[in-house]
């Protein structure tokens, strides 16, 4: 809401400083976004006359004006506008006034002529271009006031935040009535009754609330003869400030009143009104009306309307009808002013998509105490600024009133531990009289307190517990920390695998991508997904931001290839980059749907050619070995299986990482059709992982293992095999066979060239073995590798090509 | 994704009150929604368990938003504290202590009363940034409805909640002028900052 200060002041005394101000209603809940201003600050300038003008000394262009301010002396001013002229009132700046563009003026000498000040021209008050030299004010004007008696000063305008539980808040009542609570000080209310002439109002028109629930009070005041034309200036210039347009007297001030009062005003031309008859009930439904925006609008039974004897002539606490508007030759109106069931018009309000200042209002709830008093005021001002009559009485109907809230019990020693004060319960009163709160403190000291009717906010203890902080000032409550010691602090499930795959990721060179989960629908087609895939089960949004993607992802792979093609746009060509999230799979409709954690790397190699070092390996070398350091940081021990695990991988370069009998991870190079759907180019790999079942294995992995005390034996076996042999397949064998005290493996040779057959390839193994309960034999170490050669050469053909003990060999 | 209740019903958000219009919100076919904030785990979490407790929850949430300072996808944290003598001092002092970690020594805070649904009293804070203050989050006193909503007694069991955006501390951090850059995917400008 904008907050025009000058207009403000009218209605309460505001602090000196504007800062004090602004930063109080601030800190009381008023967040003050924004300081305006309506036209330039003229608040430093004087009115001054020029007792006599003559020439410079040293300068044809300049003269030298004896200045009139009001002061005891004259002032000597040097001037270089060609119009000054001795008897002219003008407008200084002197010594220490600012100007609005905030230059200050000194005392200084101009081509050897001390001058005290400045002679402003239009420009230099910012009030439009120079016009030949310095601006000549009216004749009438008093030498030594201040400039702004003579020239609109220009309004300071606040825009505040209004939180949505503050309907009083939005008007200037409201905003007086903070200041009080904050500075003190007495509202200065403005004149409401209306001098009444005529025939009284209920012989122009009857009103009734046949709907009671939508309406609790309907209040009408009835004008004749009046002439709807432009607005005077002063109300122009103060609903404009307030960020009103002005459209005719009328309106503009069921608007005015609208901002003093919080109290939204509707004016029907009761000329138009058929029957003259008000009746607030509920739409029929499909009922029509125009609304003043021209919009024909289909209403529901859950509407509220005003009409007439034939239909609906307003939306009620929404928008009036067109065909009810007030115009140039409307003589007589109504004045509607009316509490209106804040639910009801929000639910109207959105379901039309018609926000107005007045459902802006009622939704928040109005002073249900404040209709008569607005209508008053409406007529009052009408008539001053319209002329006509306002006629005797005001036309009132009531539906079921608002339910006066129940007496808050309050204790003050809840009070204290609540904020962690030591207020006595004197000053909890006091407190809570500053917002109008009645609280009376019972014998066993419990406060029973009754806030004003126009706070329907305040229900509860807590909502008293606020103001009372709220008053004191939060910033003044001492800062403490909460007793008692941390016992077991604990992470949720996965918390911990999710940061160590995404510090390993980023380890091994990775960088980390966020995007956003909003699909169309071509991915799931362009991964080559089967019709049958999990990963085609997505969520849709209803409300999308896009109306092309109003898919939730269900996987990361599309989106991590997407961004790929964007940086090669961008011409980034060598790619290391990954996204780790949860992605959303419909289960049934609905309920919540699966949110498995994923992680998905990605390496693009650039079309450049290496300036050196030849032929780099395949990028799927460099995707595995990546893939199988971020398993080993993460701790979980894997076994690797070639084959055409992924649709979007290529079927020849591709695998899965699995513990036990579950995939936790898989890696490949981009299959040959996805690279053409999502234009990239040259040799890129994938590497996802499912850091939902790395985060159960890991869990097991990272369990504690008993150090032995006894002496580990280390054997190496150089094994000759077949070329196309799975190096992990062979491990899991090894461990097979080596039994409970082989307690590691792995592979620290490959070779294949001289010594070694065609089709073969040597591969070294090391293995460790060890109990915790006694020093191995020989014997019981020879008897395991025996066994374990033997299932190699039963299951994959090894040969025994060299046998060592370990360690250094 | 969370449920319509966990959002905002059992967070005392009214049906039908502007309070529901502070957060533009995904919603999704069945009546689900994408988490507009992170203040739902406070549901999860204290249904069910018996206070004292205190939580920290950082996650991801949506809204319905785009322009240079909002985007639809950001990061909040979440802390909340429950006892028998948890107090809004307590909170302050919490937030002092968390804010002098993280931005010095000499930090200093404003607390502003404003309105949350699922606090009361409720505060927004500043955090003071570069010599003027910066908007860093929401705080305040559980609301005594929310606390009754996960099955625990108002009466005998208070505290506090607070929660912040993680995504604007990070822009002004590292002077990234849009936040829509953090969620480009433009490795130009996210290699700048690992």
């Amino acid at each position: 809401m904008r907050v025009p200060l000058g207009w403000l002041a009218e209605w309460i005394e505001l602090p000196p400083a504007l800062d004090e101000l602004v930063d109080r209603l601030t800190a009381a809940g008023l967040e003050v976004e924004e300081i305006l201003r309506t036209g330039p600050d003229l608040s430093g300038l004087t009115i001054g006359q020029v007792l006599e003008r003559r020439a410079h000394p040293d300068a044809d262009r300049l003269s030298v004006c004896r200045v009139d301010v009001g002061a005891a002396e004259p002032l000597e001013i040097v001037c270089g506008a060609p119009n000054v002229a001795a008897g002219q009132k003008v407008a200084v700046a002197v010594v220490g006034a600012e100007l609005p563009n905030g230059l200050r003026i000194k005392q200084s000498k101009i081509r050897g002529v001390l001058s005290d000040g400045m002679i402003c021209s239009t420009r230099e008050l910012g009030l439009g271009e120079e016009a030949g030299g310095i601006l000549v004010l009216d004749a009438a004007a008093q030498v030594g006031a201040r400039l702004t008696t003579v020239i609109p000063a220009g309004e300071t305008v606040l825009d505040v935040e209004i939180t949505p539980n503050r309907g009083d808040w939005v008007s200037l009542l409201g905003m007086a009535r903070e200041v009080r609570a904050s500075f003190s000080g007495t509202l200065r209310l403005p004149e409401c009754a209306p001098p009444e002439s005529g025939a009284p109002a209920a012989e122009a028109v009857r009103v009734g609330v046949e709907d009671r629930t939508g309406c609790a009070r309907y209040a009408g005041r009835v004008l004749r003869g009046i002439r709807v034309g432009p607005s005077p200036g002063w109300l122009v210039e103060r609903i404009e400030a307030a960020g009103f347009r002005s459209v005719n007297n009328v309106v503009d001030v069921t608007n005015f009143v609208m901002l003093e009062f919080g109290q939204p005003l509707h004016a029907f031309d009761l000329g138009r009104i058929r029957g003259r008859q008000v009746r607030v009930r509920a739409a029929d439904s499909g009922e029509k009306i125009r609304t003043l925006d021209g919009h024909l609008r289909e209403l529901l039974q859950s509407d509220l309307v005003i009409a007439d004897a034939e239909g609906a002539i307003a939306v009620a606490g929404v928008m009036g009808g067109a065909d009810s508007e007030v115009t140039e030759t409307t003589r007589e109106i109504l004045i509607e002013s009316a509490y209106f069931d804040p639910p009801r018009v929000r639910r109207t309000a959105r379901r039309l998509g018609l926000a107005s200042d007045a459902s802006y209002r009622f939704e928040r709830g109005v002073d249900p105490e404040g209709q008569v008093r607005a209508a008053d005021r409406a007529a009052r001002l009408i008539r001053e600024v319209a002329g006509g009559e306002v006629a005797p009485g005001v036309v009132l109907a009531e539906g079921d009133p608002v339910p006066l809230a129940d007496a808050i019990r309050l204790a003050p020693e809840r009070v204290n531990r609540m904020l962690g004060t030591a207020f006595a319960p004197g000053e909890v009163e006091a407190l809570l009289a500053r917002v109008e709160v009645e609280a009376t403190l019972t014998a066993e000291g419990t406060l029973v307190c009754r806030p004003p009717r126009y706070r329907p906010d305040l229900r509860i203890e807590a909502d008293l517990v606020e103001e009372v902080a709220r008053i004191h000032g939060y910033d003044r409550i001492p800062n403490t920390l909460p007793e008692g010691a941390i016992s077991g602090v604990s992470l949720p499930p996965g918390r911990e695998t999710r940061e160590a795959v995404r510090s390993a990721l980023v380890g091994a060179g990775f960088t980390e991508l966020m995007t956003l989960p909003f699909v169309g629908s071509e991915d799931a087609d362009a991964l080559r997904l089967a019709p049958d895939d999990v990963r085609r089960r997505a969520v849709r949004l209803v409300n999308p931001i896009q109306a092309e993607r109003p898919w939730l992802r269900t996987q990361l792979v599309a989106s991590l290839l997407r961004s790929a093609r964007a940086n090669r746009v961008r011409q980034v060509d060598e790619l290391r980059a990954f996204e780790l999230a949860r992605v959303f799979r419909a289960v049934a409709p609905g309920a919540l749907p699966d949110e498995p954690t994923q992680a998905v790397a990605l390496i693009g190699r650039g079309s450049a050619k290496r300036l050196w070092g030849g032929d780099p390996p395949p990028v799927f070398f460099e995707a595995k070995g990546a893939a199988e350091r971020v398993l080993a940081e993460v701790g979980v021990r894997t076994s690797f299986r070639g084959g055409d695990v992924e649709p979007f991988l290529h079927p020849g370069a591709a695998g899965e990482f699995r513990v036990g009998k579950s995939r936790v991870a898989a890696v490949g190079e981009l299959h040959p059709e996805c690279a053409l759907r999502f234009e990239l180019e040259g040799p890129l790999a994938l590497l996802t992982f499912d850091v939902d079942a790395l985060a159960r294995a890991g869990r097991a992995a990272r369990r504690f293992r008993e150090v032995s005390r006894f002496p580990a034996v280390e054997r190496d076996l150089a094994l000759l095999l077949g070329r196309d042999s799975a190096a992990g397949e062979l491990a899991d064998a090894i461990r097979e066979a080596g039994g409970e005290s082989l307690q590691s493996v792995r592979v620290f040779d490959r070779f294949a060239g001289p010594g070694v057959p065609e089709g073969k390839v040597s591969v070294a193994y090391r293995l460790v073995f060890q109990r915790l309960d006694r020093t191995l034999t020989e014997p019981e170490v020879s008897e395991a590798l025996a066994r374990v050669l033997a299932l190699l050469a039963r299951r994959f053909g090894a040969e025994l090509r060299e046998q060592q003990k370990g360690g250094g060999s | 994704m969370e449920t319509e209740w966990n959002n905002f019903g059992a967070l005392n958000f009214p049906e039908d009150h502007p309070a529901r219009d502070l957060q533009d919100t995904f919603f999704v076919e069945g009546g689900s929604l994408l988490r507009t904030h992170t203040s739902p785990v406070q549901i999860r979490a204290m249904t069910g368990r018996t206070p004292p407790f205190r939580f920290v929850v950082p996650g991801r949430v949506y809204r319905n938003d785009l322009d240079a300072t909002h985007y639809p996808m950001f990061h909040q944290i979440e802390g909340f504290c429950v006892g028998e003598a948890v107090s809004f001092a307590d909170l302050k002092g919490t937030l002092y202590a968390f804010a002098r970690r993280l931005f010095g020594e000499d930090t200093k805070l404003r607390f502003r009363a404003h309105f949350f649904p699922f606090t009361e009293p409720s505060a927004e804070m500043d955090v003071t940034w570069r010599g003027g203050w910066l908007e860093w989050g929401g705080c305040g006193m559980i609301h005594p409805r929310v606390l009754l909503n996960c099955g625990i007694d108002p009466q005998r069991w208070q505290g506090f909640a607070f929660g912040m955006g993680l995504d604007r501390p990070a822009l002004l951090r590292f002077g990234i002028p849009n936040i829509q850059l953090l969620f480009d995917g433009d490795l130009r400008v996210l290699e700048q900052l690992s």
